[in-house]
């Protein structure tokens, strides 16, 4: 039985295929003004590489560490709860308690 | 029998300080200025046939790495003033570390300057083509980053010999080392980009 959802996709991706090639060159300089090793285009490609990849690895560093600090928080919290429960003495008369050193 | 009793941290209280949170931003967004300079350098360094160009003179490297030396080796007497400001020692020993920070930030720069004349002497200037443009927007960035920080690090020095941190109080010692750290860190990716590649 045919997918009826499915159809439309399927015929989008056989008629763009044969275009693949066209649209790989971005734009109609940089596909006939550089040679096939042009240091020049190597050059910008390895640039636009480097720019791609500098924001992810940046805030992705930043967010793994903020996701780091705030999970260790949170244990740590959880941890000052059951040490408490087990070790935690009775508190003079007066004090509020807290923790006894 | 009198009991010490330490008072625990409030619930609510965030794990990550709002100043610590607003230099991480600050340092990620000059980070991405840095990133668009080194792209940048890229661009002209790979697609050059010679680097540098046969008529441009070379970039002193011997000296350099002594500099660079003095630049990382400055990070130590700032850690060391971090942790003895934590532990609760006295002020004039934090002020003397970050004294000597500052002046090895200052050594650091004043060698990058006489280099620099050096190199205009021998015909190397922001006009001389991709090669000194690039060389001197990208490390003249950073230099001004430096020059930044050695101030900040110089008034923190002062407040910290007037007695203005305390143990538990201390978060522009802390944010004063946290740029100094990336700006050394900064220096350890473009020494070997600029010198030796």
């Amino acid at each position: 039985m045919i997918d009826m959802k499915r159809t439309p996709f399927m015929f989008a991706l056989v008629a763009a295929w044969p275009a693949a090639r066209s649209f790989a060159q971005s734009c109609a300089m940089c596909g006939s003004s550089f040679g096939p090793d042009d240091p020049v285009q190597r050059a910008f490609s390895w640039s636009i590489l480097f720019l791609m990849a500098a924001p992810y690895t940046l805030f992705g560093a930043v967010a793994g560490w903020l996701f780091y600090v705030h999970r260790r928080a949170a244990g740590r919290r959880r941890a000052a709860v059951v040490e408490l429960a087990w070790g935690r003495r009775k508190a003079p008369a007066g004090e509020t308690g807290g923790q006894l050193t | 029998m009198r009991r010490h009793v330490v008072p625990l941290p409030p619930a609510d209280a965030p794990p990550v300080s709002n100043t610590r949170l607003a230099m991480i931003v600050l340092i990620t967004g000059e980070s991405m200025l840095f990133a668009g300079l080194i792209g940048m350098y890229l661009v002209f360094r790979l697609s050059a046939r010679t680097w540098p160009p046969p008529d441009q003179p070379r970039l002193p490297l011997g000296l350099t790495a002594l500099n660079s030396a003095v630049l990382l080796a400055s990070a130590f007497p700032l850690t060391r003033a971090l942790g003895a400001m934590r532990r609760g020692e006295a002020a004039d020993g934090v002020a003397r570390r970050v004294e000597l920070t500052a002046l090895l930030g200052t050594v650091f720069l004043a060698i990058q300057g006489a280099e620099w004349a050096r190199l205009v002497r021998h015909g190397l200037t922001l006009g001389s083509g991709t090669y000194g443009g690039s060389f001197y927007v990208l490390i003249g960035c950073h230099a001004l980053h430096v020059l930044a920080a050695v101030t900040w690090l110089a008034v923190v020095a002062v407040l910290a010999r007037r007695g203005a941190f305390t143990r538990v109080r201390h978060a522009a010692l802390e944010m004063c080392a946290l740029y100094w750290y990336f700006v050394c860190g900064l220096w350890a990716v473009l020494f070997p980009l600029v010198y030796l590649y």
